[in-house]
């Protein structure tokens, strides 16, 4: 048994994001493919709009996106948004901007508190799908900066 | 003059301060840490920030993201309510630098009244009596041990920078010196970064009397009655009454004339509160001095009518004195309960958790102060004061009386509370009769006061 939980991790692991890439691209609502006697089924509810609207907070009323109870779908695990990592004012990196391209660890944001850049670096590296703030803006702890959206690593 | 107020702090003192800035017509933010996001002053709020994470290390006690909220939701000052930075000489400089007004006393003020070994020097040099104690601070073992011996055992050893309760312990004998000094010292230096020590004689059986002080800009200096806050345990407050049953009217009226003279003399500014024991010989003795609002001031105001963190923002603003101590009654009798989230049948263990159910007692002269709703969550991560019930009656026995009929109305389920405690308490003969004093609890076994509370509807 825990050699199949392997292998099926294994499976989705390389299998997943050329999936969900597949998905996207062709507008599909569900792809299944069948690898060494697993099958993987993909389904997508909200593939027409790639980014799905997620209010954003403000610095003032003080709420950040609350994480909705639902099951994460392939689209979701695809999209991560980036925290601002302190309170106060907030300056992009120069490809932060919509498309740009972000390497996973790299230097995405600095927060000025009282004059000290506090770092903000991506969990995952991908393409800035949205933005959220604007250089200059104040920002507080933990407000969604911009959205990340990871695209697939090598084909099948 | 200001218009936009940081709220600094969290729980019911969070909500209270918002009170007060909207009385005023002055716009309110309050800053919050992730684990209070669903508080009921970030609810209540027109505006709120998140300024760090759950630990107070990175949000109620880190000066730069208090500061930094405040510049970056555009306020002009800064209330830090009690606790956290509230009389933290460095936050105070740091926020004047960014050109907010910390709402109490300025950092050069905090700073002159942060050592306490100083501060009973300095006071007693204006007139107040203080208990025996070491010249300033000990340097060492020796100089301790001879200090003790000058004063006679049993004697406290206390942290210079200490405060809150915290930081203070007993000493019974030269042998009890010898094994604790340098543990206390490191205690000391672990807690409030500063392992300073000094010691006092150790007073048994006192109560503790503190007057409430305000001094404006030009040094006008009123008190405003004393509170008398000896229903202790471990040195933290559980009930708070006003006025003391220790003071004969004489002592009265000429000691709180005398700490109101004496803190203006020395240079205080803005609300404080000067703390003291009275010892067997009916007279005040200065302890300590709290530069800040106090979770028991609603006492205060219960008699005197007068709000106290109104008068704090109107003081730190510039304003002068609006009223002269012959304008401040004293009437009746005000008593305050510290409903706290610990377990006082287990040990006073703290509690966290879902509040299930909750019903606030409400009626005449009840003031029931709490943060909490049915579904919020207390977390485990900060202090466990609940709510704070005020009573307010003509008498002391009248204010007993609806204290006894408002504790049986409050009702917070899903966590234990010290509410049976206090029911317990209010049947128990030393405190109905005015004599309970800080080592009641020592004496009086919190299973016997707790049996004591009248049993509910089953």
């Amino acid at each position: 048994m825990p050699q199949n939980i392997e292998r099926i991790g294994e499976l989705l692991d390389s299998l997943l994001p050329v999936l969900v890439e597949r998905l996207h691209e062709t507008g599909l609502g569900e792809i299944e493919v069948e690898r060494d006697g697993t099958t993987v089924r993909v389904r997508a509810e909200d593939l027409g709009a790639p980014v799905a609207p997620i209010p954003a907070p403000t610095a003032a009323r003080g709420g950040t996106s609350s994480a909705t109870a639902t099951a994460p779908s392939a689209a979701d695990e695809r999209r991560h948004p980036v925290h601002s990592t302190a309170v106060g004012f907030v300056k992009l990196a120069p490809d932060i901007h919509v498309g740009g391209k972000v390497a996973k660890g790299s230097l995405v944001a600095t927060v000025d508190v009282l004059g000290v850049a506090v770092e903000v670096r991506a969990d995952h590296a991908g393409i800035v799908a949205k933005l959220r703030c604007a250089t200059g803006d104040p920002v507080e702890y933990g407000q969604e900066l911009f959205l990340l959206e990871s695209v697939g690593e090598g084909k099948l | 003059m200001i218009k936009r107020v940081l709220i600094a702090n969290r729980g019911e003192i969070a909500l209270r301060i918002l009170r007060a800035c909207r009385q005023l017509g002055i716009e309110a933010v309050v800053a919050f840490s992730e684990a209070d996001r669903e508080s009921r002053a970030v609810l209540v709020a027109d505006e709120a920030i998140c300024i760090g994470p759950a630990d107070a290390k990175r949000s109620y006690l880190s000066a730069p993201a208090v500061i930094s909220a405040a510049l970056a939701t555009g306020c002009d000052a800064i209330h830090p309510g009690y606790g956290f930075l509230s009389e933290n000489a460095a936050f105070a400089e740091a926020a004047a630098a960014h050109g907010l007004t910390f709402i109490g006393p300025s950092a050069e003020v905090l700073e002159r009244f942060e050592s306490k070994a100083g501060v009973r020097a300095l006071l007693a040099k204006h007139g107040l009596p203080t208990i025996p104690g070491s010249d300033g601070v000990v340097a060492d073992e020796a100089a301790a041990a001879k200090a003790a011996a000058k004063i006679g055992y049993p004697v406290i050893l206390k942290a210079s920078a200490g405060g809150g309760g915290r930081g203070m312990r007993v000493i019974q004998s030269a042998d009890d010196l010898a094994h604790l000094f340098s543990l206390c010292t490191q205690e000391a230096q672990a807690a409030f970064g500063d392992g300073s020590l000094y010691l006092e004689k150790y007073l048994i059986d006192t109560h503790h009397v503190e007057v409430q002080i305000a001094v404006d800009k030009a040094g006008t200096a009123l008190h405003f009655g004393e509170r008398d806050c000896s229903v202790q345990r471990r040195h933290q407050k559980l009930v708070e009454e006003s006025p003391s049953t220790a003071l004969t009217p004489k002592v009265r009226e000429e000691f709180l004339a005398r700490a109101a003279k004496a803190i203006g003399a020395a240079g205080y500014r803005n609300l404080g509160t000067l703390e003291f024991l009275v010892g067997a010989d009916g007279k005040p003795y200065f302890i300590e001095i709290n530069c800040r609002i106090q979770v028991e001031h609603p006492v205060t105001e219960a008699v005197t009518g007068v709000d106290l963190v109104a008068l704090q923002i109107r003081l730190a603003a510039g304003d002068l004195m609006p009223f002269t101590q012959e304008q401040i009654e004293r009437r009746g009798h005000a008593i305050e309960f510290r409903l706290t989230a610990e377990d006082p049948a287990q040990e006073f263990r703290p509690q966290a958790g879902e509040i299930t159910t909750f019903r606030s007692p409400s009626g005449p002269w009840v003031r029931f102060d709490s943060h909490l709703y049915a579904g919020y969550e207390v977390p485990p991560y900060y202090d466990s004061l609940l709510a704070k019930l005020i009573v307010w009656g003509n008498t002391r026995e009248e204010a007993i009386a609806r204290s006894r009929a408002a504790l049986r109305e409050v009702e917070i389920g899903g966590v234990a509370t010290t509410r049976d405690f206090f029911l317990g308490l209010l049947e128990t003969p030393s405190f109905l009769n005015g004599t309970a004093t800080t080592g009641m609890l020592d004496a009086i076994g919190t299973a016997d006061i707790l049996a004591a509370a009248p049993k509910a509807r089953a």
